[in-house]
């Protein structure tokens, strides 16, 4: 028999994190340095486990990188009920590893510009 | 380990979309038959270890209820995860229990139901099996599109092949056929796994384990108790955990899984055993690439040579060290929280040499388990001899 659907909507919580979202949507991708040790995180931290300092600054990525490694998603998810698309991994300038889609055809160890559809990083294919 | 540990019973149900039955029925195929195989009752058993990811089901918090109808009420449980290496957590949990001394006869029953959503939701709730907020909600990665990652970077440094990886398949599922409580036991052909479908290019669905239902259980012991029941003991002679990233991306290298080979140092070192040691093993083949590159992380092929020891058939039935002869998480199937004892139930068979038609040929009696959680995010690796 059928049981009970349990719907679950959720509100996640992006408070510190405007900077990385608001870049998005102006093409960009930033992410956070720690001012006193020096590390990049990606994705970006508010915190630093690395020297427990919290005083963080936002830097911006550079946007020229080179695919890793990538994979077509064909059977698609809740929630992606759409084309397929390619998810990779780009290495930047900044030697940062960024999972992104990617479009063009995709090879490992392609070129790409890194830039935005708004909502997520895009690799483009050079 | 402070105290030496036995296994001295094992249970395992029939994996596979098991309609027949709720998590509670299921559960009590394993704890039945482990109880049998070590001549315990319940009464015999101290504490109780459950591993469930319980993601999929209807019953979110399964432990209570399968704990009251295999008649444990009163053994705790305590119940943990590991994602897909849930089963291993408990073990763990179970056999520390017992090397501390806090108890002498501990019982762990791993158990997932994993068909009672469709695919679409499993996917989603796969897909969350890494970082939500950074990858799958931004990239709709699917569990299988982790996987892919390490696929497709292994083949661009190493020239491994979709072919390779079929090889696998093949190999699981002509043992798979052989076992009869595994989920698939159709034999497949290499051209009919490189024409599947595509699931998250390249791995396609002959490369993927499936969707699957299951329990099983092992009692874990004392040397005390193991001489007061007179009991014929395989021995945990060590065990190794290692952990990564939450994301992929972060990991710097997508050949391998640091968290298996961290695991699998420590079981070596602390069981003083070396890989060529090594006869029997277990390996967490979710996807055909896995078990190429657990080849490579346990040390029973140099680094990009997975492929070629499989091409060798040097991982087959009395070959040099024997892999999935009961047709591994690809064919016998992967209910998350049973896998991982269900990887003890199948060396403690080989060595005790009760494998039936898929028994292998000892000299030194030595079996692993390797049991991977996540896409790498834990690992596990145990030791067993007899």
């Amino acid at each position: 028999m059928e049981g009970i659907p349990l719907f679950l909507k959720y509100d996640v919580s992006i408070q510190g994190y405007e900077r990385f979202w608001e870049g998005l949507k102006a093409g960009e991708v930033w992410t956070t340095k720690c001012k006193k040790c020096g590390t990049i995180y990606y994705p970006p931290q508010r915190d630093c486990p690395n020297c427990l300092s919290s005083d963080m600054e936002w830097i911006k990525l550079k946007e020229n990188g080179k695919i890793m490694t990538f994979s077509i998603v064909k059977q698609k998810p809740q929630g992606f009920d759409q084309e397929d698309y390619v998810v990779g991994i780009v290495r930047n300038e900044d030697n940062v590893d960024l999972m992104c889609w990617l479009k063009g055809i995709p090879k490992v160890g392609k070129d790409v510009k890194l830039t935005t559809d708004g909502k997520r990083v895009i690799g483009v294919v050079v | 380990m402070n105290k030496r540990v036995a296994v001295i019973g094992i249970g395992s149900s029939k994996f596979g979309r098991r309609n027949d039955v709720g998590i509670r029925e299921l559960t009590w195929e394993a704890v039945r038959e482990a109880l049998i195989d070590a001549g315990l009752t319940q009464k015999d058993i101290q504490l109780n270890v459950i591993g469930s990811t319980a993601y999929r089901g209807t019953e979110i918090y399964p432990a209570p209820p399968a704990s009251e109808y295999s008649g444990l009420v009163g053994k705790s449980p305590i119940r943990v995860e590991a994602a897909c290496a849930t089963g291993s957590a408990a073990a763990f949990t179970a056999i520390n229990a017992v090397a501390s001394g806090m108890a002498d006869i501990v019982l762990a029953i791993g158990f997932d139901k994993m068909t009672e959503v469709d695919t679409s939701a499993s996917l989603a709730i796969g897909g969350r099996g890494g970082n939500y907020l950074w990858e799958f909600h931004m990239y709709g990665t699917t569990f299988p599109t982790y996987y892919a990652l390490y696929a497709t970077r292994h083949m661009a440094v190493y020239g491994t092949t979709e072919e390779d990886m079929a090889l696998a398949s093949v190999k699981a599922h002509k043992y798979a056929s052989l076992n009869e409580k595994a989920h698939l036991r159709n034999k497949v052909t290499v051209e009919e796994v490189l024409k599947s479908r595509p699931i998250s290019w390249p791995i396609k669905l002959l490369d993927s384990s499936p969707i699957s239902d299951g329990s099983s259980a092992a009692i874990f012991a004392s040397e005390d108790a193991v001489r007061k029941l007179h009991a014929e003991p395989v021995w945990v002679k060590g065990i190794g955990y290692g952990s990564d990233t939450s994301s992929i991306a972060s990991r710097g290298e997508w050949t391998g899984l640091k968290a298996a080979k961290d695991a699998a140092a420590m079981a070596y070192s602390s069981s003083h055993v070396s890989p060529t040691d090594v006869e029997y093993a277990t390996v967490h083949d979710c996807f055909t690439i896995a078990e190429i590159m657990a080849y490579e992380d346990l040390g029973f092929a140099e680094k990009g040579k997975g492929a070629k020891l499989l091409r060798d058939g040097q991982t087959e039935k009395d070959g040099k060290v024997a892999v999935n002869l009961f047709g591994g998480l690809k064919a016998k199937g992967h209910p998350l929280g049973a896998t991982g004892l269900a990887m003890i139930y199948e060396v403690v068979k080989q060595l005790r040499e009760e494998a039936g038609p898929v028994q292998h040929s000892f000299k030194n009696y030595i079996g692993l388990t390797h049991n991977v959680g996540g896409t790498g995010h834990y690992a596990y690796v145990t030791v067993l001899g007899r």
